[in-house]
């Protein structure tokens, strides 16, 4: 699927920032005309993201986490192997506090090794260790998530 | 306006890349295992495990080279019948995991090893929103990266241990879609023929070879005196093999010391060779090799 700004005849281009989980149910993807600046969000159910996801492919990109060896397994199967988690390249030196590890929990687990990803990126961004609630609402204003 | 063959790539999704990405990796794998065979009854409780596991014994000791992939991701037990214990560690780098080594030098796979504790069901989340659309998605993906992000190596067979359902081939054909062949397995209960019998239909319909029936279970043999006797009061599985038109490759008794757990670094076979049951198993490997030797 490709998406095309009208005005510029230009295609446009995937937000890597801009998945985000809407109530429990949907998810947006958001695109944005690099010419003219215009976003625009795809808005999808989750039985449409299961096709993506069974393909076990991420949105808006791949990841360290994503193409780490059963990462889907790693980040999907609850309380899985420590090893497994360790195995997949990912911020290790961050900490996460109980109310942000609680936060993340409750976005859709179809999209939380995105969500997981992108407040990671955020983190690391601002050179933050530590990712807490307050941390989380500054990802939640800046890409709506 | 632009059509879609004049837009360069997918807008910075990486989809298609990530998809070819993740077909190239599995395809790296299963072109280093010779046979890819599938062991499945379409019901549950026929001894699938116990079998799978002794036929890769038989080969191993015949001097191949031998993969078990657990595919009853809910009931696994292969793990556990060849030795591997559950809370081993897991050698996990960015070329993938290190299967388990089970008696025999037998490479396993298993959802039981990516498990906290031995009691532990797979739970694909803690939430209620897991339904059963996104349990049977996570299951595929599961599947397939316990194919693709395994380090099988170089392997003559890869034996996959399928979970009850006949229905459960579909996924296994759409990751390996060059398997060798199945086996089915049946016990002589009529119900268990009944349900066999369904399995065996969508395979031929759907292509897939067959290698032939197993009859498990199909006397009772006394583990001191090594007597057989009947166990179950059925029709005879080789009329249900002509009726469907494959061969029938074995009969194989039900011997308490079959399925019990390997703690002495053995497995049934391993030490019990030239038992009644030991030989009804070689003569199912023999029966594989036989059908892998005609087809090649």
């Amino acid at each position: 699927m490709k998406f095309l700004c009208i005005p510029c005849d230009e295609q446009m281009q995937t937000q890597v920032d801009g998945i985000m989980p809407e109530e429990n149910k949907n998810l947006a993807m958001k695109f944005k005309c690099n010419k003219c600046g215009h976003s625009i969000a795809m808005l999808t159910n989750k039985f449409e993201t299961e096709f993506v996801s069974k393909l076990g492919v991420e949105m808006g990109g791949s990841s360290a986490e994503g193409t780490a060896p059963m990462g889907v397994l790693s980040s999907s199967l609850a309380e899985g192997k420590e090893e497994l988690k360790k195995g997949a390249p990912s911020a290790d030196d961050l900490i996460w506090t109980e109310e942000a590890q609680q936060r993340i929990k409750r976005v859709p687990f179809f999209v939380r090794n995105m969500a997981k990803k992108t407040v990671i990126n955020f983190a690391l961004e601002r050179g933050v260790t530590t990712i807490d609630a307050k941390l989380m609402d500054e990802v939640r204003e800046k890409v709506g998530m | 306006m632009k059509t879609y063959e004049d837009l360069a790539g997918d807008g910075g999704s990486n989809i298609v890349e990530q998809v070819q990405s993740l077909g190239v990796k599995l395809r790296s794998r299963l072109d280093k295992i010779k046979y890819k065979i599938c062991l499945m009854s379409g019901k549950g409780g026929v001894g699938k495990s116990s079998v799978t596991a002794n036929i890769a014994a038989c080969l191993a000791d015949k001097g191949f080279s031998v993969g078990i992939l657990d595919a009853d991701l809910n009931g696994p037990s292969i793990a556990h019948l060849l030795g591997v214990a559950p809370d081993a560690k897991l050698e996990v780098d960015e070329t993938g995991v290190e299967p388990g080594h089970g008696v025999h030098g037998i490479k396993i796979m298993s959802m039981d090893m990516l498990l906290s504790n031995p009691d532990q069901p797979v739970m694909w989340t803690e939430t209620p929103e897991a339904t059963a659309v996104w349990v049977s998605t996570m299951e595929s993906t599961a599947l397939r990266e316990l194919v693709a992000d395994t380090k099988w190596g170089e392997l003559d067979f890869l034996l996959v241990d399928m979970p009850p359902g006949s229905d459960r081939i579909d996924n296994i054909r759409s990751l390996i879609p060059e398997l060798s062949g199945v086996v089915e397995i049946t016990i002589p209960s009529p119900l268990s023929q009944h349900i066999v019998s369904k399995s065996i239909t969508k395979n031929n319909k759907m292509g897939v070879p067959v290698i032939g029936l197993i009859e498990n279970m199909a006397t009772y043999v006394c583990p001191h005196c090594d007597k057989e006797g009947t166990l179950f009061e059925g029709e005879d599985v080789n009329e249900l093999s002509t009726r469907k038109g494959i061969p029938f490759i074995g009969k194989i008794p039900f011997d308490t010391r079959i399925s019990r757990k390997t703690d002495s670094g053995g497995l049934f076979y391993v030490e019990n060779k030239d038992s009644v049951t030991g030989k009804a198993i070689e003569g199912v490997a023999d029966a594989i090799l036989t059908f892998i030797k005609q087809k090649s």
